[in-house]
């Protein structure tokens, strides 16, 4: 495990040093980053004060939702960006390379530099996710430890879409629409999806289960979520996984080198 | 022109060449388009009124400005610094044709086709869900709307043109691009109108271009401005189009100089 702890780390200071290698460039990522997470809070803000409350929830619930929204989505992000640049190693036949290194290559395609531009958004997130914690009302330990198990859980299913996209990639080259197409998923789940009429809110829970990835954590820390449907976003996750790593196994041994 | 209708139809036809690239690209937009719909469906459905807008009109105004970004967003000026970046823009220089001109036609193009399934998507939309919808019958405010959405596909095109300058003086085109599109993603009006802030907010904004891109041209189609406000809206945006546009020649001038059609 340490091992993979030093690779990654490594792995992790070289893309950081690319990321850093343009301080103009470094400097207006961050800004953005900030820019949109601060406007989508002000949106928010505006929305409630004219309205009480969306779908039945006040505004430091709203705010708790983005926020874990934010956790899950940018964790990934951080820790799995190098699935955005597996399709120039499928189209380029660098993945050869990646293959014969006596390292996982799932590993090495998943976790091989982590953005280090994404950082303080994360940082940002946890800390207003505390905020809206103490904001929200009656909360008890078995609410957080079910928030914490609940968000590992959205973030193996956010793993699990990562892996499905590199499947995806070796079978058919095609990574980058992929990948955006689960970042706009997710962004449905910027708000509850219980804000969403029927079929889209079933669609998004239990289909394209980015409901139980984003919107069940926080549902489960303000105690909305039943025993059952925790275990069942527990099964997705794993169901979830299983099914990424087979289509993941299917495509190496389809893999036919054929860009090197 | 005969040269720049073919700039135009030759992007289109790259366009049907990667139609898998294109398709994706149209689904991920039904998908913002569904997010920011099904949002206001579910907040206006708490109240007849909110910040002013009727639900019909709110709805609207999502569903209109769906269409507008296919109109006015839709660009392929980031090519330009990436033609600066790799030395390609020197091909160009060789060529008897004007390079802004060159990219307002694969504008056009690329803009041909996004308006077709823009089109397409709202109406499944429309289909599927049946929301009430605000058609303005006004022949001025139409008129109107055409001119302040022509006037706002300009803006755009001088936008990204400027930013695709900075190629001249940096590698890194795409951190100010990106910076820029989080600011137009608010700024411009195309989650929600801009008038459910604070009025003051409101009057600050309206001083820059990025108001006159969408929630400009849908206030006008939704008949929500006044005609000395629409005066007022044409005469900043055009302002704002001389601005951009002597400062790109200045700027594409000084960089031309610079230019050293490295990587070629």
């Amino acid at each position: 495990m340490s091992r993979f702890f030093k690779i990654w780390w490594l792995l992790t200071s070289l893309s950081s040093q690319v990321a850093l290698r343009s301080s103009f460039g470094a400097i207006l990522f961050f800004v953005g980053k900030i820019l949109r997470f601060g406007l989508f809070i002000a949106f928010i803000l505006v929305l409630e004060s004219k309205v009480k409350s969306i779908a039945g929830y006040s505004i430091w619930q709203m705010i708790l939702f983005f926020s874990t929204f934010n956790l899950i989505d940018v964790t990934a992000q951080f820790l799995l960006r190098e699935v955005y640049r597996f399709r120039s190693y499928i189209v380029r036949g660098e993945f050869d390379f990646i293959l014969i290194k006596p390292l996982p290559p799932l590993f090495r395609s998943l976790f091989g530099g982590s953005d280090i531009l994404d950082l303080p958004i994360l940082i940002l997130s946890i800390i207003l996710i505390i905020i809206s914690m103490t904001k929200v009302g009656d909360i008890n330990l078995t609410n957080i430890l079910l928030f914490l198990l609940l968000t590992i859980n959205g973030l193996i299913i956010a793993l699990a879409f990562h892996i499905f996209t590199l499947g995806i990639g070796i079978l058919t080259t095609e990574v980058d629409n992929t990948i955006m197409l689960y970042r706009d998923l997710t962004q449905m789940a910027r708000f509850p999806v219980d804000i969403y009429r029927q079929p889209a809110q079933s669609l998004l829970t239990f289909v394209i289960p980015v409901g139980i990835m984003i919107t069940f954590p926080p549902k489960a820390l303000l105690g909305l979520l039943s025993p059952i449907l925790i275990i069942i976003s527990l099964t997705l996750g794993v169901v979830f996984l299983y099914l990424s790593l087979r289509l993941w196994n299917f495509g190496l041994k389809h893999y036919q080198s054929a860009s090197s | 022109m005969k040269a720049y209708l073919l700039f135009a139809k030759n992007t289109w036809n790259e366009i049907v060449t990667y139609r898998l690239n294109f398709v994706m690209w149209r689904v991920r937009n039904l998908l913002q388009l569904l997010t920011i719909y099904l949002l206001w469906a579910t907040i206006t459905s708490q109240s007849a009124n909110i910040f002013g807008y009727s639900k019909s009109e709110m709805l609207t105004y999502i569903l209109g400005v769906s269409f507008l970004t296919a109109v006015v967003m839709s660009s392929r000026t980031q090519e330009m610094g990436e033609n600066i970046n790799s030395g390609d823009l020197s091909i160009f220089l060789i060529r008897p044709i004007n390079y802004f001109g060159y990219f307002l036609s694969r504008d056009l193009g690329d803009k041909a086709m996004n308006i077709v399934f823009s089109i397409a998507e709202i109406s499944l939309v429309y289909l599927i869900l049946k929301p009430p919808i605000f058609i303005q019958t006004n022949f001025v405010f139409l008129i109107f709307f055409i001119i302040g959405t022509t006037l706002a596909l300009l803006l755009n095109f001088l936008i990204g043109s400027l930013l695709g300058m900075l190629g001249f003086w940096s590698p890194e085109i795409w951190a100010p691009r990106f910076l820029m599109y989080i600011v137009l993603g608010f700024l411009a009006g195309g989650s929600f109108p801009l008038d459910i802030f604070p009025k003051q907010i409101v009057n600050f904004l309206q001083l820059f271009p990025f108001t006159y891109l969408l929630y400009f041209p849908m206030k006008i189609y939704l008949g929500r401005v006044s005609s000395s406000e629409i005066f007022q809206g044409f005469l900043i945006t055009l302002a704002w189009i001389l601005v951009f546009y002597f400062s790109l020649l200045f700027i594409w001038n000084i960089g031309l100089k610079k230019f050293g059609a490295e990587g070629r």
